[in-house]
């Protein structure tokens, strides 16, 4: 009702305009118009909604002023080499594309836009009215469920058929289903109490609660217009999810997908400045019934407990521009990076408090994290991009909370890989030339680089099956396919092609929380 | 007939000069890894593009029209300005990399 009203006084209004405004203007704001639905419909999952950025730059007035409009217009066309930004030629006419560098080089980054809790609650769609009717063991052959391997599709255009959830069992490497997620795949979570669950989360927002056994989407729901963070609380009853844009977060029903309380994001940050925020980090731990969400610019980390109306503790000064983390000690530590600090700061959930404040060695981003048990100590791995002299993983001991080493390797790194029946700790190169192709592998007892893969593409987000045996690999961007690993031998056994693979999330994690700690970790948890 | 007589050829050109022929493929790799796959793809195009797929196509066919799109004997845009930069070498390259691809 409320959207058919806003809808009506819009065209009102529009009606309006075209009888008071002179011809020339009426085209100039249908023009306007027309590339702001071109810039939705192709640029924004990416570049931001609000032309402010997200997985690529932000694309207004202020950070394309003196840009060539030719060059705009060939990146648009050509597509940008070595990164995602795919080629337009063909997709957009000429004019358009034209007109849309004039379009991005005249707008202003644009307010942060409402989604509030009516509209979080209005976005659901079922698609399964009664689950009751789906399956009640798996419709494909396979002994365990943590044998699941769930690929992040992005899709060359991050839309379009090409972008979906694959799964594929990681015993015989084939693909067992899979799922259309409309805009890139990003992040999938799996339902640690009911292995049937799994949440995905798209790059607008949309999270889809997916039957795993019958492999199709039940339900789902638009948390905001972007940003990544999602996390599943230990008891399987919540989700919760923070965007970029808006500030906002939401716990959700993880059962119905229902919105039952949103938060906006905002705080004082480590300089004394008010700020509203980015949601980094949403994880729910194994330790208590709690959410944890990094508050990127405000530098701050909320522990929400998941009872009465969800109370806050939040834990401030943290570092600046905050952004992803990992649990170790049985899920009662985070550790969470810190980019422009250059430091994890370790943060103990029981208490709720900063431990201490590590070494990270460049920009970290430590993905999915991994941690490992190596001659009775708890070792960490952290990588790093950004540009600095030496580019290193950094390694610390989590127990003393101390560095013990940093490992150089061949470049920026953003996500590690271990496994506690594996010899070796993967890492993604990522830096942007031939390095991108490749995965170095750390020997956990030596914490030195034994081994360098050349996995094609640009190769990225490394995860082990959940036995250990295997590692799987993206080769990303144009590379299409991922690559199976013998962990050991290091030798390829399969291959799975899929357009522009990225996140690889295996199910096992929800048996080892931190991947490359033994699901005994979990034990000590309770 | 001619066909199969010219791969067979090309064939046998990779067997008895391997070294070279390794490298150059290593070559076309490299170059089509970082450009022509941006919009065909290594082993198919994007299902949501417009782009022809080039793996498996016949090496001649290939060269020619690479040639032809530098010259601009054939026009289009984007491959013009594409072609343009390549070398006789780079187009050999190229063509027999995706000619040797299995789609």
């Amino acid at each position: 009702m409320k959207s058919t009203k806003k809808l009506l006084s819009k065209s009102v209004i529009a009606g309006l305009a075209t009888v008071l405004m002179p011809l020339g203007l009426q085209a100039a704001a249908d023009e306007a118009q027309k590339m702001h639905i071109l810039y939705e419909e192709n640029c924004a999952s990416c570049h931001g909604s609000d032309h402010g950025g997200f997985l690529a730059p932000a694309l207004n007035s202020e950070t394309l002023k003196g840009r060539s409009p030719t060059a705009l217009r060939s990146i648009i066309m050509t597509g940008s080499f070595d990164t995602l930004m795919p080629p337009f030629y063909g997709r957009l006419s000429d004019d358009d594309i034209r007109s849309l560098v004039k379009h991005l080089q005249s707008t202003a980054k644009l307010a942060n836009p409402a989604w509030t809790i009516d509209d979080i609650k209005a976005s659901i769609k079922v698609y399964v009215k009664d689950e009751s009717t789906l399956p009640a063991k798996p419709t494909y052959e396979i002994d365990n469920m943590d044998n699941i391997i769930g690929v992040a599709a992005r899709g060359k255009y991050g839309r379009g058929s090409g972008s979906k959830a694959v799964f594929i069992n990681s015993v015989s490497h084939k693909q067992i289903g899979e799922i259309a997620t409309g805009t890139a795949a990003h992040i999938i979570d799996y339902n640690p109490v009911n292995p049937r669950w799994a949440y995905v989360k798209n790059d607008t927002a949309e999270i889809f609660k997916v039957d795993l056994y019958s492999m199709q989407i039940v339900r789902s729901v638009k948390t905001g217009f972007n940003g990544p963070g999602q996390g599943v609380s230990r008891d399987g009853k919540y989700i919760m999810a923070g965007s970029y844009v808006p500030h906002n977060a939401v716990i959700l029903d993880a059962d119905t997908l229902e919105p039952l309380k949103t938060f906006a994001l905002e705080g004082i940050d480590p300089d004394g400045k008010m700020v509203t925020s980015d949601s980094g980090m949403v994880i729910g731990t194994p330790f208590a019934d709690i959410f944890a969400i990094a508050l990127e610019n405000a530098g701050q980390v909320w522990v929400v407990d998941l009872k009465d109306d969800f109370p806050i503790t939040k834990i401030t000064d943290v570092g600046r521009h905050l952004h992803d983390a990992f649990l170790t000690h049985g899920g009662s530590k985070l550790m969470v990076a810190s980019y422009d600090d250059s430091i994890v700061a370790a943060i103990d959930l029981k208490d709720r408090k900063i431990i201490k404040k590590l070494e990270a060695g460049c920009v970290p981003h430590v993905g999915g994290g991994a941690a490992v048990e190596v001659d009775g100590r708890t070792l960490g791995f952290g990588t790093n991009f950004g540009d600095c002299d030496k580019m290193v993983v950094s390694v610390w001991d989590l127990d003393k909370m101390e560095v013990v080493k940093q490992v150089p390797v061949a470049g920026g790194t953003e996500s590690p890989a271990a496994h506690a029946n594996a010899p070796y700790v993967a890492v993604d190169i990522i830096s942007k030339d031939r390095r991108a192709r490749t995965v170095q592998l750390i020997d956990k007892k030596t914490l030195e680089v034994v081994k360098t893969l050349d996995v094609g593409g640009h190769a990225y987000f490394p995860e082990y099956s959940a036995d250990g045996k295997f590692l799987y690999v993206s080769a990303g961007y144009s590379g299409d396919e991922v690559v199976v690993y013998d962990s050991t031998t290091l030798e390829k056994v399969a291959s799975i092609a899929m357009e522009s693979p990225a996140g690889i999330f295996s199910h096992g994690r929800v048996k080892y929380m931190t991947r490359g700690l033994s699901p005994d970790e979990m034990k000590g948890a309770k | 007939m001619r066909l199969i007589a010219f791969s067979g050829a090309l064939m046998l050109g990779l067997l008895s000069a391997q070294s070279i022929n390794a490298a150059s493929i290593y070559a076309g790799q490299a170059r089509a890894a970082a450009v022509c796959s941006q919009c065909h793809g290594i082993k198919t195009p994007s299902a949501d593009a417009p782009f022809p797929p080039l793996a498996g196509r016949d090496f001649a066919y290939l060269k020619s029209a690479l040639e032809q799109y530098r010259d601009k004997t054939r026009k289009s845009e984007i491959m013009n300005a594409i072609a343009g930069s390549l070398s006789d070498n780079d187009i050999s390259n190229v063509a027999a990399y995706y000619a040797g691809l299995k789609p």
